[in-house]
């Protein structure tokens, strides 16, 4: 619905009516002579929450990223609630602003306080008035656990909070889609779970999800399907009972005997 | 096992050097030497000839003085077993020798320094001027500041959209306008373009050379602000939503500045300094107010009280621009950890 609004002068957008939330068909991605996503094509329901999981340098994060365009793909076709957005007329900020990202490394603004970095895209964006922002971002900080840190600055935060926040950050846009680029990846270990509780409680109320991470006790539990990713390619995709317990495929196998 | 300390000692200089740095020169292992030379030194300070100003034979015993007063300084000074307060005085006495041969046989009029040079009547009758004149330098200083950054920041902004012909004019605008000398571009705007038909008053043609000139080195610094931003900041602020002018707007200016101010303030000062250069094209600045008012006056007094003028003016400015650098980079080394 959201990305109607955003064709110009009465051109059409391509519609794609699967009824699915993401749509992917035939995805490639090539830097130069390095082809990374070498025919990606999968679906997302709505409120699925969907792991990524492959072995380094499989295109996992690259899959993510070509999906709200920070990377350009080279060629596909990637459908958002039946949108096109690789479509030329597409305003790409727009659909941006229904997709939320969390990075390995926060990427929090450092020049803002926690609940600065919070209303900074619905007051700039979405154009709203700063009380509001306020409100909506206080009680984002009070989900994730951080009310009481909402006037400091990132660098005095430890990472799980920091994480927190950019996922605050995230929901602030009011997104429908959630993207986790390895959330947990540059954590120490004990701030792991707060970040990996925020994430399921999202999971819990049906938000969209897809997450590329390695935490196999948040996947078994939150996840309702894995994509296995080996050189570009979907190698398996199926429900965690399936993979972890009756995979067949040989490349799986080593990876599931090498992270568990 | 247990011999006695004294005997240790004994040895200990000497033998303790030659562990440590293996050969020890045959003009330090002997107080001989120090004690010649000093006789040296001081048989030589009585060959020194009387005041006034010295002719050839003279000036050779006056160098001959300073030679092996400089060889004597400098075995002392090169002996790490002389305790350090020695060598402090002796750098201090060195200095206070200097100025006493240099009052001994130079020709100037000591008595009436205080006319000449620190005559706060000529001081005062040239106040009016020196007040215009300082003045123009401030009104020069701001204007080509302002303009600097003006320009400078949209370079830059414009330098970080990649796009190749535009790089290539904006570099070959920063080329041009470093490489130029700021005083050969007042002359050219001042002197040259009345032929093309621009003429442009001599404090306009003094702004526009210092803004253009430091405008080159401002866009440098705001783009190395720039590339100090990570990919990250970026994509994160794309991911949210945000256009690229919201991104440049709230995400990298705030960011960059903070990276910027040092090198900028610095930048600033220097500018303010080659305000200076403005008196060749006639703008009575500072300078061309101190050096009219010296040859209307026939006394130099203006020009000193103009030089201390500067200093008192710059060497803050300067302390403040290094003040600044030692904090950004405290802070860095804060965030880092």
């Amino acid at each position: 619905m959201f990305l109607r609004t955003s064709s110009r002068k009465g051109v059409k957008c391509k519609m794609n009516d699967t009824g699915a939330m993401i749509e992917v068909v035939d995805l490639h991605k090539r830097f130069k002579d390095l082809h990374v996503l070498k025919g990606i094509s999968t679906s997302v329901k709505q409120s699925e929450v969907v792991a990524v999981m492959g072995p380094s340098g499989s295109g996992k994060s690259t899959f993510l990223r070509c999906m709200n365009r920070l990377e350009e793909p080279s060629s596909g076709h990637i459908y958002i609630e039946g949108i096109d957005i690789l479509a030329p007329y597409i305003d790409i900020n727009r659909v941006r602003t229904e997709i939320g990202m969390v990075f390995q490394s926060f990427n929090l603004f450092p020049h803002l306080t926690s609940i600065e970095n919070i209303k900074l895209a619905p007051m700039s964006v979405r154009k709203i008035s700063d009380q509001e922002a306020t409100e909506r971002g206080m009680a984002l900080l009070d989900k994730v656990g951080l009310v009481d840190k909402a006037k400091v600055y990132p660098e005095q935060l430890s990472g799980g909070q920091q994480q927190r926040v950019a996922i605050a950050r995230a929901l602030a846009m009011q997104p429908q889609i959630m993207f986790f680029d390895e959330p947990t990846s540059a954590l120490d270990p004990e701030m792991i779970g707060e970040v990996l509780d925020v994430m399921r409680n999202m999971a819990k109320e049906g938000m969209t999800m897809m997450v590329v991470s390695h935490e196999m006790g948040f996947i078994k539990e939150a996840a309702d399907r894995i994509l296995f990713l080996v050189d570009g390619l979907i190698v398996e995709d199926g429900t965690p009972d399936q993979i972890f317990n009756y995979s067949k495929n040989e490349r799986t196998l080593e990876f599931l005997s090498k992270i568990i | 096992m247990a011999q006695p300390a004294s005997s240790q000692t004994n040895i200990s200089r000497l033998s303790d050097l030659k562990d440590k740095v293996g050969h020890v020169p045959f003009i330090r292992r002997n107080s001989f030497v120090y004690g010649s030379l000093s006789l040296l030194v001081i048989y030589a300070l009585f060959l020194l000839p009387s005041k006034g100003s010295p002719d050839t034979v003279d000036l050779g015993r006056i160098v001959i003085f300073c030679l092996l007063l400089l060889v004597w300084a400098f075995i002392i000074f090169t002996d790490e077993l002389k305790p350090e307060k020695l060598k402090t005085i002796m750098v201090f006495s060195i200095f206070i020798i200097a100025g006493w041969l240099y009052y001994r046989y130079s020709t100037a009029r000591w008595g009436e320094m205080g006319f000449l040079f620190f005559n706060l009547e000529m001081v005062q009758k040239a106040w009016p001027t020196l007040v215009e004149g300082f003045w123009t330098t401030l009104l020069l200083a701001i204007c080509a500041a302002i303009m600097s950054t003006v320009i400078g920041l949209l370079l830059a902004i414009f330098r970080s959209f990649n796009n190749p012909v535009l790089n290539f004019f904006i570099i070959a605008y920063v080329d041009f306008f470093r490489a130029m000398p700021i005083i050969v571009l007042m002359m050219l705007i001042y002197y040259a373009l009345p032929f093309m038909g621009i003429r442009l008053s001599a404090i306009v043609s003094g702004i526009l050379a210092l803004g253009l000139n430091s405008s080159a080195y401002v866009s440098e610094i705001f783009r190395a602000g720039f590339l100090s931003i990570k990919k990250g900041q970026i994509e994160a602020s794309s991911a949210l939503g945000l256009n690229p002018i919201q991104t440049m707007r709230f995400v990298i200016l705030p960011q960059a500045f903070r990276v910027v101010i040092p090198p900028l303030v610095g930048n600033y000062v220097a500018s303010a300094k080659d305000t200076a250069l403005a008196s060749s094209i006639s703008i009575i600045e500072l300078l061309k107010a101190g050096l009219s008012q010296k040859s209307l006056l026939a006394n130099p007094s203006p020009l000193i009280f103009v030089t201390a003028l500067y200093l008192v003016m710059f060497v803050p400015l300067t302390r403040f621009s290094g003040y600044l650098e030692k904090r950004m980079k405290e802070s860095q080394r804060q965030v880092r950890l």
